[in-house]
């Protein structure tokens, strides 16, 4: 825990620095700045069921924030990607999932009002298996898990930002999380739920040239 | 002799005097401190008005004339319950204004917004058991032998201790000692026959009342040919007896023994990717209440009645699952004793005074919590006192208050204080606070709760959970405990204060209007919260005293009897319900919703919050009865209810979105009768003559049902 709070500080200097240099070049903002939506990004699709719990092959969907794409899984430790999706689990570059200067926390607000990060933010770099930067289970990152319905839902006002594998800012908000963006009606059958979820749908902005601005 | 005061005083529910008319008036007089001249207009056989001259046992626990109370309380009378074709309690109560029938774990109430868990249900004046997810299901009660019932609203009935908070339902039993003896039987859709019989005797000093009633349903589907019904066959009996005897002239005693059993089919279809696990099974429910008292009637200022209560709730469900699973068997077995002593004191004609005391011995056995054969108990110890003094003829004031201490959880007192106060003979205003608590059940205390199939979650009752999760986390089956698991305590019982302000108005010419302002504050409400994660991300769950909750409206019933044959009645109500601490939230400004149409996300105004689920913000009904002196009679009733949150959509955790609304629905109910040479009843009826379904909120709900019933008095 302390390790992980020095991290962090070590981690929020070293932004503060970056953010101050790049800061001096504001001119570059407008065009260095990206916004994308990703749809069906297919995160460990479900193959399966083990003692009676649906399961995936395992495998990480690794993404690449700068470069608008999918990185593939033999590349998993290197800089080339950002974020990473297994089921409801999301990974970012940093710490014990992969080799960059990455990091992560979950930001309380609505996209857009979302316009600078604040030099005071925490990024979490994941710590494997017990933390990771953004949390996963139901209400404690970016989704809520209805055990009613079994669906799960992005919780609104929840924006994930991200330090890319360079050190780049990030933010990105999930929309859906099943088939075509749309999530099966809650009377909708089971297998229809299983089948169709662990596909995400989200948006997100990235700025290239290192200040923590998103306009 | 027949008109002794001491025979009349004596708790209404179980009367051992057939009602003798003039008896009854000039012992009302005596207890009344206003001339009933302006009432006297209301017939009192009538089932239109709840007359104002009934005299009602359940807002004070004395007998008293409605009209002369000071806290809104409602009566529905057995003529209004038979031609409206009602066969159990849901039926009747779901056309009345403000009550909702709710359709989880069983049919349950809501009243003043407040739901099942907080509504006290009791027979002849004791309250019922067995209950599920806090649901007291309805639908277990028979109404064929029931004489009336009483109904008060919000916490001013506090008196009654533990979950008198949203209000008091009392169903008074048949009368005994009457010399009558009926057997009726029904026929309806879905194969439903119940059928009953009721005697009543008086030998000498002993009178007697036995009802028997079965009922049987062989279910419906709502989703075609899906392999698990809407609704399961099942088949329920209940036997009761009831026995007074009068000893001498001052004193009395008697018992009441009453057997309940329900039996529902089970068979359950589970899908998971494809694979279809059937299961089958049945549910088994048996339940009996053993009422004896022994009462004393010192001289005419002074009465003492001794009550002893046991009742029991065994319930089962055991399936055998057609897979590698193996068979599920579960076991629940609540016993509740009780012994009371109640004194009521009229030292003046203008003042009573009730004392009582009593001691409750509780304790439940289930393998939902451990096993069978370790048995949770509490004891309850408590008190209460009650005066009401008429300070002038038009002023009456009632103050009293409760006090219950036990082991388990936090002591708990509970106040209450009424106004009424009458302008005239048309216009009556009354006034009333009270607080109300409800004792944190077994569940929220001992739980231990595994669902494998959902996600793998568990729930532990607070005085569990932190021995549970130190034997996981020495397992190594934990991930990490959250700050809430520091937070676990004692819980407290959860409390209400209730406000309610009401203006009766009876105009001559058989008008009657009323109005009912009510608010209710909760607070210490207990909810789940997560306490602990597994390592297959599993949450675990325990109980807090966290939520604060606010339910606020009126209601509004007007009644005319148009003619000497035809009444007709209104009722509306508003509610308005919130989460406290979502308000707060909200006003801050930390409350997001997600748009339905574009996906986007915006802040959460105060406009948008749904409040709490399950509510109708309104809520109405309109009924006409039709009688003539031939013994035709003919009733409609057209019953509204508004639409109602039903469950989060956008994972904001709150009802805001159209989509999160249950589509609100009209539902019209008509029967009609006729009585052939005093001994032959004929009925025939259709509930929900519109066809009305909503198959995912409203599985209770067959749709439109016809039904003949048949009733031969003896």
């Amino acid at each position: 825990m302390k390790k992980s709070i020095f991290f962090a500080f070590v981690l929020m200097s070293s932004l503060l620095f970056v953010a101050c240099e790049k800061e001096d070049n504001p001119t570059a903002n407008n065009s260095t700045l990206t916004s994308n939506v990703v749809k069906d990004l297919v995160a460990d699709t479900i193959v399966g069921l083990s003692n009676g719990q649906p399961v995936g092959v395992g495998k990480y969907t690794f993404y690449s924030l700068e470069n608008n794409t999918v990185v593939p899984s033999t590349d998993s430790n290197s800089n080339k990607w950002d974020i990473a999706f297994r089921g409801t689990s999301i990974l970012t570059n940093a710490g014990t999932s992969g080799p960059g200067a990455g990091g992560a926390f979950v930001y309380t607000g609505t996209y857009d009002e979302l316009k600078t990060v604040s030099p005071d933010s925490v990024f979490k770099k994941d710590s494997a298996p017990s933390s990771y930067a953004i949390p996963s289970g139901s209400n404690r990152g970016w989704y809520v898990y209805d055990p009613v319905n079994n669906l799960i839902t992005p919780i609104p006002g929840r924006v994930l930002v991200i330090k890319t594998a360079k050190g780049n800012y990030a933010k990105v908000e999930i929309i859906n999380y099943y088939k075509g963006g749309t999530t099966p009606a809650p009377s909708a059958s089971d297998e229809i739920k299983l089948k169709t979820q662990r596909f995400y749908t989200f948006r997100f902005a990235h700025q290239a040239n290192g200040t923590a601005s998103f306009q | 002799m027949i008109c002794d005061i001491s025979m009349m005083m004596v708790n209404v529910d179980r009367s051992n005097i057939a009602p003798d008319f003039s008896c009854m008036w000039r012992f009302l007089l005596s207890i009344s401190f206003f001339p009933l001249a302006g009432f006297s207009q209301t017939n009192t056989d009538s089932i239109f008005n709840a007359s104002l001259n009934e005299v009602v046992v359940t807002a004070t626990r004395t007998p008293r004339i409605m009209g002369n109370l000071a806290i809104p309380v409602s009566l529905i009378v057995n003529k209004t319950m038979y031609q409206s074709g009602s066969l159990r309690l849901n039926d009747i109560l779901a056309e009345q204004t403000g009550l909702v029938i709710t359709d989880n774990f069983g049919r349950g109430i809501q009243m003043q917004g407040l739901s099942s868990e907080y509504t006290l249900v009791l027979l002849d004046g004791e309250p019922l058991i067995g209950r599920t997810g806090g649901v007291l299901d309805l639908s277990r009660i028979t109404i064929r032998n029931i004489r009336k019932i009483e109904i008060i609203k919000g916490p001013s009935s506090s008196l009654y201790g533990s979950e008198a908070m949203g209000g008091v339902i009392n169903i008074v039993t048949d009368r005994a000692g009457q010399h009558k003896t009926d057997a009726s039987i029904r026929y309806g859709r879905f194969g439903s026959i119940d059928g009953a019989i009721n005697v009543s005797r008086r030998f000498k000093n002993t009178d007697i009342q036995i009802a028997s009633n079965y009922n049987r349903s062989e279910g419906y589907s709502l989703k075609p040919f899906a392999i698990q019904k809407t609704v399961e066959p099942f088949w329920k009996s209940a036997h009761q007896l009831n026995l007074h005897n009068r000893i001498s002239d001052r004193w009395k005693a008697g018992t009441g023994m009453r057997f309940n059993t329900s039996h529902i089919d089970n068979s359950i279809a589970v899908h998971n990717l494809g694979n279809t696990i059937v299961s089958k099974g049945f549910e088994k429910n048996q339940e009996y209440n053993f009422t004896p008292y022994l009462q004393y009637q010192v001289d005419k200022k002074i009465k003492s009645v001794l009550r002893g209560y046991i009742t029991g709730f065994d319930a089962m469900q055991q399936l055998d699952v057609k897979d590698a699973y193996g068979s599920y068997n579960d076991k629940f077995n609540q016993l509740f004793a009780r012994l009371e002593q109640q004194t009521d004191f009229h030292p003046t004609q203008h003042s009573t005074l009730t004392l009582g005391a009593g001691i409750i011995k509780e304790q439940v056995s289930s393998n939902r919590y451990d096993s069978l054969s370790t048995t949770r108990q509490n004891q309850i110890i408590y008190s209460f006192v009650q005066h009401e003094h008429a300070i002038s003829e038009r002023f009456t004031i009632i103050g009293g208050a409760r006090f219950d201490a036990n082991k388990a959880y936090a002591s708990v007192l509970s106040p209450k204080l009424s106004f009424q106060f009458k302008l005239n003979q048309r216009l009556n205003f009354n006034a009333s606070y009270g607080r109300g608590f409800k004792a944190p059940d077994f569940r929220q205390l001992y739980l231990n709760f595994t669902n494998l199939a959902a996600g793998a979650y568990a729930v532990f009752g607070t005085e569990v959970a932190a021995t549970e999760i130190k034997r996981m986390s020495d397992a190594q089956l934990l991930e990490q405990t959250t700050d809430m698991f520091s937070n676990l305590s004692i819980l407290k019982p959860e409390t209400s204060g209730g406000l309610n302000f009401g203006i009766k108005y009876v105009h001559p010419n058989n008008l009657h209007v009323n109005l009912n302002i009510f608010r209710n504050d909760l607070s210490n409400m207990i909810v789940t919260d997560v306490i602990a994660f597994k390592k297959n991300r599993g949450q675990i769950y325990s109980y807090f005293n966290l939520k604060r909750a606010l339910t606020q409206g009126a209601e509004i019933n007007v009644s005319q009897q148009i003619s000497n044959t035809l009444n007709i009645q209104a009722g509306y109500q508003y509610l308005f319900t919130a989460d406290k601490d979502v308000t707060v939230a909200i006003k801050r400004g930390q409350v997001f919703q997600r748009s339905a149409s574009n996906n986007l996300v915006s802040r959460m105004g105060l406009n948008d919050y749904g409040g709490l689920p399950f509510r109708s913000k309104h809520s109405g009904n309109l009924k006409l009865f039709y009688e003539n002196p031939k013994g035709f009679f003919a009733t409609s009733r057209i019953i509204y209810r508004g639409r109602w949150g039903t469950m989060d959509m956008d994972g904001n955790g709150l009802i805001n979105r159209n989509d999160e609304f249950a589509r609100g629905y009209v539902k019209l109910n008509v029967s009609a009768g006729i009585q052939i040479r005093q001994r032959i009843k004929l009925m025939a009826g259709v509930d929900n003559v519109f066809n009305y379904k909503d198959i995912i909120h409203l599985p209770g709900n067959p749709g439109r049902v016809g039904y003949l019933d048949l009733q031969f008095n003896f």
